[in-house]
């Protein structure tokens, strides 16, 4: 310990933060990492797992792209570098390929190469039978039309997302990274004339370890007991959810809960959310956004002739999150309707329309879903849902639009409807642009895009431009949501008289649909919203799968624009400036029981315009009842949740044959025993080998 | 750091007394203990084992082995051997039922589900 010693620990020291503030370390000249990928994850409920997982040191193997069959006879069969890291083609991702690689022990992993463009014959990940076991059908009511008997409603369902995978799978799109990719692979796993390729080899490594395992129950088990009994607790999953966004019409009191007196309240309902075999990725043209999109417009198409001619019974405008895996929200709102927990409660409801899947019509053709067993068994609701129907026809009629009944026994297709059935016979219609199977050949995978529904605009126009132009598929929306607007107000029990007067704005569903489908930060929705809030518009489209709620506070953005638009649609502005807006309590005209207060940017998109807009806008909490009463393995309750991890990552580097790696390790141990000899060898003999220069007698050391 | 006597003892003292006073300071020398006293030491280390603590069986047998079995026989010896025969009784009976147990359950932990989450302290993760 001495001047020496600190010196030497400055000149460490000193070198150590050279090395790290260069970025010329060794890793970086080894590892290419690949950052535009999406992970597929594991999510569990009541009693499986699916999704994918990884060892925890990541996957290995040498890569080989998948373009032809022989490559995939000599991935699973003839290949001498087992295992291999599959760069598949999109083509072969298809359940066949995907089962032969799930079974066999010589493949480690998969990355995708999603095209942009969607494979002709069609695509869906999802089942065939979508929410099959938490519909209303059952063996108890309607067993003909249970598990899909009656109609297939996605016949080109392939059920990849339900399936567990032991290794892991990424996805990429096919830009500079994959290019670099390719290269590699090119350059060093090809043979030469047919032989087999010589080491060192391009391979992959892929990292998704996920924590959570067998199904929901085993994992919230395991998370109890973590939190209960450990020092340190270790949360291994979360159940999906987010918030269900719903306005009425008339302003309701919120703070009273349970049955409202006087109250008799037509649902209009769509589903707010998508799903893709990847995670977090899901762009639901068809399946999500034309549903929110038609709402929308006919809320803002209401408004006024609700204001001036206000129809005897109130209008629910609902968005319910997480319909996907297993009805989350619609099951959560019922629930709560149920145990007097809502604003209303079922005896509120006086019927239903709910707007599913109506971007793809075929012609001008649109199809009214029924329950054929309740309008069976109880005969007002046979009449009122004749009254719907009727309504919606003539209305139809007038916009060009030819509206019919599928056949009379036919079920209803999965739609947020069937829970409301489940806990009592309401009388409503679903309406869908398919008579029986899904026209939307890409339901809940990631070809479900902008360029499916025709979303195109001519080559030359600005982005503003882009904005304000009307596309075709607005077009045929803007009729749709007029008709969902009149038929609303018919159910509601206005005057005939009035339709004419209620019309959606062209021009606000295709700045809509650019703002949902292509990018949420454009001029329009930044009118709209709130201008502190940063983080709610980015520089492409939202993304519509449910996720977890990360913290207590944080909502999707996607679901946050669509309260922001249903505010704007529904509300008024009004004087209030910034700090009143955010608390009105004290002032006489406004009411925080009845209204909501939000504070938006205002038009001409310039921050010298901003104010408060009050509306009926609510927003409530989206988890399955399933976690509130602790039944993790309930048959009725959607029972979804999603795995944690810690590290997702992909990288790419050379690898050596594994003799070569033996030898080098060999030839290291050799070297430790070598010097272990060595040293002893010369501690034992030192006194012969370092004999001292002469013998003194009488000196200490 | 080295200790430097004041002195010069050093030259004085054979090679292998030097090694026996710097040996002193660092570990108990059975040598040097009185007899009575080691098997006091034997006893106690042998009643200890008892609470649940296998391990002070472990410490008894390897640590008196030479003392009981190699060394020449005198007075205590008889009973030193016995408590390190018993210790290691004790301590192969020990053995046995934790290599049984903990085998049982590395197999059968994914199997028994609920009640071994409840009997584990760390569970751990992705693992079935």
């Amino acid at each position: 310990m001495g001047p020496g010693f600190a010196k030497w620990i400055i000149t460490v020291a000193f070198c150590w933060f050279i090395q790290i503030a260069s970025g010329n370390s060794v890793e970086q000249k080894i590892y290419v990492e690949l950052n535009n990928t999406v992970p597929c994850v594991r999510l569990l409920n009541a009693t499986h797992q699916m999704g994918c997982q990884s060892s925890i040191s990541g996957n290995t193997g040498v890569l080989h792209l998948l373009e032809t069959d022989s490559d995939l006879d000599i991935i699973l069969n003839n290949g001498l570098h087992a295992p291999y890291m599959v760069l598949m083609d999109a083509s072969f991702f298809n359940s066949a390929v995907m089962m032969r690689m799930k079974n066999s022990t010589r493949v480690a992993g998969v990355a995708v190469v999603i095209p942009n463009s969607s494979p002709v014959q069609g695509f869906s990940p999802h089942n065939k039978c979508p929410n099959q076991y938490t519909g209303v059908y059952s063996d108890t009511y309607g067993p003909r039309l249970a598990d899909c008997n009656g109609t297939v409603w996605n016949p080109l369902g392939n059920g990849l997302s339900f399936e567990d995978f032991k290794f892991p799978i990424f996805s990429m799109n096919d830009d500079n990274q994959t290019a670099v990719i390719r290269k590699c692979i090119s350059e060093h796993n090809m043979g030469v004339n047919g032989s087999a390729p010589a080491y060192p080899l391009c391979a992959l490594q892929l990292f998704s370890h996920m924590h959570a395992v067998t199904s929901t129950a085993t994992c919230m088990r395991r998370n109890d007991i973590q939190n209960n009994y450990s020092l340190n607790p270790e949360t291994v999953c979360d159940p999906l959810g987010d918030f269900n966004v719903w306005a009425p019409l008339h302003p309701i009191n919120t703070t009273a809960k349970g049955h409202k007196a006087n109250e008799s309240v037509v649902v209009a309902a769509t589903r707010m959310d998508g799903r893709t075999f990847f995670w977090d990725v899901a762009t639901g043209a068809e399946g999500t956004v034309a549903g929110i999109v038609a709402l929308l417009a006919a809320s803002q198409a209401l408004k006024t002739t609700a204001e001036q001619a206000p129809p005897p019974r109130n209008i629910l405008f609902t968005f319910f999150q997480g319909e996907t895996f297993d009805y989350i929200g619609s099951s959560k709102m019922v629930y709560d309707m149920d145990n007097n927990n809502f604003v209303i409660d079922m005896e509120n409801v006086h019927s239903v329309l709910e707007i599913g899947q109506v971007g793809l019509r075929r012609g001008s053709e649109l199809w009214m879903h029924t329950d054929p067993v309740s309008r069976r068994n109880n005969i007002s609701v046979n009449q009122e849902v004749g009254n719907i129907l009727k309504g919606m026809t003539s209305a139809g009629a007038e916009l060009g639009l030819s509206l019919a009944e599928p056949t009379a026994t036919q079920a209803l297709p999965p739609s947020s409807f069937q829970r409301f059935l489940l806990s009592r016979a309401v009388p409503g219609v679903v309406l869908a642009d398919h008579q029986s199977a899904f026209n939307n050949k890409y339901y809940e995978s990631v070809y479900d895009n902008a360029d499916y529904l025709n979303v195109s605009y001519p080559p030359d126009l600005t982005l503003e431009e882009q904005l304000e132009y009307v596309t075709d598929i607005a077009r045929a929306l803007t009729n749709v949501s007029t008709l969902v607007a009149r038929s609303l107000y018919l159910q509601a029990g206005g005057e005939e008289s009035q339709l004419e007067n209620i019309s959606a704005d062209s021009k606000i569903v295709t700045q809509l649909l650019y703002g949902f489908l292509i990018q949420s930060n454009n001029s329009y929705f930044r009118s709209l919203t709130n201008p502190e809030d940063k983080l709610l518009l980015e520089a492409r489209a939202p993304q519509y799968y449910v996720g977890v709620p990360i913290s207590a506070n944080t909502i999707k953005p996607s679901t946050r624009i669509v309260q922001y638009l249903l505010a704007n649609y529904l509300g008024n502005s009004t004087g209030l400036n910034q700090s009143k807006c955010q608390d009105p309590s004290g002032l006489p005209e406004e009411s925080k029981e009845l209204y909501s207060y939000l504070w938006v940017r205002g038009a001409n998109g310039s921050e010298a315009a901003p104010f408060c807009v009050r509306s009926t806008v609510r927003r409530t909490l989206a988890i399955s009842p399933a976690f509130e009463l602790k039944q993790y393995d309930s048959r009725t309750y959607s029972t979804w949740t999603e795995s944690r991890w810690k590290l997702i990552r992909a990288r790419i580097f050379l690898v050596a044959s594994h003799d070569l790696e033996m030898l080098t390790l060999g030839v290291g141990i050799a070297v430790l025993l070598l010097s272990l000899l060595v040293t002893y060898f010369l501690s034992t003999k030192a006194e012969l080998l370092f004999a001292p220069a002469q013998e003194s007698t009488g000196s200490a050391y | 750091m080295d200790y430097v006597p004041s002195f010069d003892i050093g030259r004085q003292l054979p090679h292998s007394n030097c090694e026996r006073y710097h040996q002193d300071e660092t570990e108990m020398n059975l040598e040097r203990v009185p007899n009575e006293e080691k098997l006091s030491l034997c006893r106690k280390y042998y009643l200890g084992g008892f609470a649940f603590l296998p391990f002070l069986w472990l410490v008894n047998v390897v640590w008196f082995f030479r003392e009981a079995f190699v060394k020449p026989t005198y007075n205590e010896q008889l009973q030193i051997k016995t408590y390190v025969k018993r210790s290691a009784l004790g301590l192969l009976l020990w053995v046995a039922v934790l290599t049984t147990w903990i085998t049982i359950f590395q197999h059968m932990r994914a199997q028994w589900g609920e009640v071994s989450d409840y009997l584990s302290f760390t569970i751990p993760l992705g693992v079935e």
